[in-house]
């Protein structure tokens, strides 16, 4: 089963679609948490939102308590929770993508893309992640071909996954594809 | 259109009716025999008499419904979002309408009803006239509109909203004759989405150009409008389309409310069948032109009709994204009521089928005063003296009725 936590954002439904293409999904509110269910989930994921990680300290226990433990992915506000835990500063950018469409790129650093295949992709955030940004485990495996904003990370060894794009948006291309190499990773 | 005695009769009288826009026509509804005035105590029990309408279905089944509407501020509490203490006229947070007799105009007039002497039902009093006592007034001057707009601004930085309607009245001292006015507005303004309400103490005309909610059976379809472009001697539907598709900032406001509302419609929709029927296109009005998208999906089983209203109500392209956050920043920076605005004005019937609109473009009239609310959005690259120039546009046609 995949856990769905929702920071009542307008976007969480497609994405319940999208991944129940995979396995069952139950979701649930970031403040309403069913913690037997989310015990017995295989994957774990932080729906894109409002506002900044600091805002969700819900979010951040629950990462904390399963990191290592089940895979867990995360999607815009989501990618950003799982950087500020892992020492990440989230702050804001001058130009704002709400509804943008980007071409992004898969760096060298990735496991589970191919490096250099490209991506068309929507986007919904106006802030990023504060760069340089060091980290042995938590690696960014895709940019921004514009403007060079971290798109993605991948954490091999914990099974930790995150986008800053919107994978089940209508304006991302291969989101079905994007979600599948997550699944079976 | 023909002229039929009986409507000339039921327009000179003062006796309540709704009118509503269909595709090739008006329908128009009268002899109430139910009036329920809603509120946050009744609104569960309102939801209950839908359901028996399904159980008890007559044979009068083409006056088996409700029809009527959400006020704003009941869509948002069913939502579980708190609307603080506002400036209001104490209008009811919502009415709905049972009618026994219906009358379809179309190029011929059919009037069927389930009571036998419908034809000689009326009073002897005399419908308003419209009489003007003030001009036109708005309520937030454009410095003040600035205000707003930077702070919402700031909120857009800050990835509290990613877009948000600034809502702005215009209003003067006055009574109506909201037939003569409705249809005055349907020869230059009939909007998919048209309605009239004449009730004793209160009416309602309407141009309202968006459909929020049309189901049948079990499939849904919204058609979200985000984007507005002024007509003028140089524009045409062509040009009007290459505008908004070429416009980065339109585009942008124009995708959020796709995504938003694929989210709203997969609340309620089987895995996998929301689809965009229709993406991005352009229709024409007397004084602008609206970008359109159709969303289509299947309902799941056993939903009930207040899942459906709480998934897709308030609409989500005249409020602005992502939903509850936007909802709570507006509710604390309005001062005033929104009313009927934003509100959702339709029918619910005995197959539990249901069509919706989004409350705007709008004249109340209710205790000698006539309002008419506008709003546009907040993204990222729109500037605040354009957004005060668009809500005139979206005025216009209604002001000039006067």
């Amino acid at each position: 089963m995949i856990y769905l936590i929702d920071h009542q954002d307008s976007f969480t439904f497609n994405l319940e679609h999208l991944l129940s293409n995979y396995d069952d999904v139950f979701v649930s509110n970031y403040f309403e948490i069913d913690n037997i269910k989310i015990a017995h989930s295989n994957l774990i994921v932080f729906s894109s939102g409002p506002g900044t990680p600091e805002n969700y300290p819900q979010t951040s226990r629950i990462y904390k308590k399963f990191k290592g433990k089940k895979k867990i992915l995360g999607i815009c506000l989501g990618f950003q929770q799982i950087l500020y835990n892992e020492k990440g500063r989230i702050i804001r950018q001058n130009k704002i993508y709400h509804g943008h469409q980007s071409k992004i790129k898969v760096l060298k650093s990735s496991v589970l893309f191919k490096p250099n295949q490209s991506f068309k992709v929507g986007r919904y955030h106006s802030l990023k992640l504060k760069e340089p940004y060091y980290s042995k485990e938590t690696l960014i495996t895709m940019r921004c071909m514009e403007t060079r904003v971290a798109m993605a990370i991948e954490n091999k060894k914990d099974k930790i996954y995150g986008f800053q794009f919107h994978p089940e948006s209508f304006l991302t291309e291969n989101g079905k594809y994007i979600i599948q190499k997550i699944l079976s990773a | 259109m023909k002229k039929d005695p009986y409507l000339e009769k039921l327009y000179h009288s003062k006796k309540p009716f709704i009118i509503y826009k269909v595709k090739n026509g008006y329908d128009l509804f009268t002899d109430f025999s139910e009036k329920i005035i809603l509120h946050n105590k009744n609104i569960d029990n309102f939801f209950k008499k839908i359901r028996k309408l399904k159980k008890f279905r007559s044979s009068n089944k083409f006056c088996s419904m409700y029809i009527g509407f959400f006020g704003y501020q009941l869509l948002c509490n069913l939502i579980h979002v708190k609307v603080p203490k506002q400036k209001n006229s104490h209008f009811p947070m919502g009415i709905f309408y049972k009618p026994e007799t219906v009358i379809k105009i179309r190029k011929n007039i059919t009037i069927r009803s389930s009571l036998k002497n419908f034809r000689n039902l009326f009073e002897n009093k005399i419908f308003n006239q419209t009489r003007i006592l003030s001009p036109f007034k708005i309520n937030i001057d454009i410095n003040r509109y600035k205000n707003i707009f930077n702070q919402f601004s700031k909120n857009l930085r800050k990835g509290k909203t990613y877009q948000i309607k600034i809502c702005t009245k215009y209003k003067n001292k006055s009574t109506i004759d909201p037939v003569s006015m409705f249809w005055k507005l349907m020869k230059t303004n009939a909007s998919p989405e048209s309605f009239m309400i004449r009730d004793n103490n209160y009416c309602i005309v309407s141009c309202s150009p968006e459909t929020l909610i049309e189901k049948k059976g079990k499939f849904i379809t919204t058609k979200p409008i985000a984007g507005t472009l002024r007509k003028t001697k140089n524009t045409n539907i062509r040009k009007a389309y290459s505008f908004f598709k070429n416009n980065i900032k339109e585009t942008k406001e124009h995708n959020m409310i796709v995504d938003m509302e694929r989210s709203d419609l997969s609340k309620i929709c089987k895995y996998n069948t929301v689809k965009i029927s229709k993406l991005k296109y352009v229709e024409e009005y007397r004084h602008l032109y609206h970008y359109v998208s159709a969303i289509k999906g299947e309902l799941k089983k056993n939903l009930t009709t207040k899942d459906i209203i709480t998934a897709m109500m308030p609409g989500g392209s005249v409020i602005g994204c992502p939903k509850i956050s936007t909802l709570n920043l507006l509710n604390r920076q309005e001062k005033e009521s929104r009313n009927i605005y934003t509100g959702a004005f339709g029918y619910i019937n005995s197959e539990l089928d249901m069509r919706f609109n989004n409350i705007i473009r709008t004249i109340i009239n209710f205790k000698g005063s006539s309002e008419i609310a506008v709003a546009s959005g907040v993204v990222i690259d729109s500037t605040a003296k354009k957004e005060f120039n668009e809500n005139y546009i979206k005025a216009k046609s209604l002001i000039n009725l006067f």
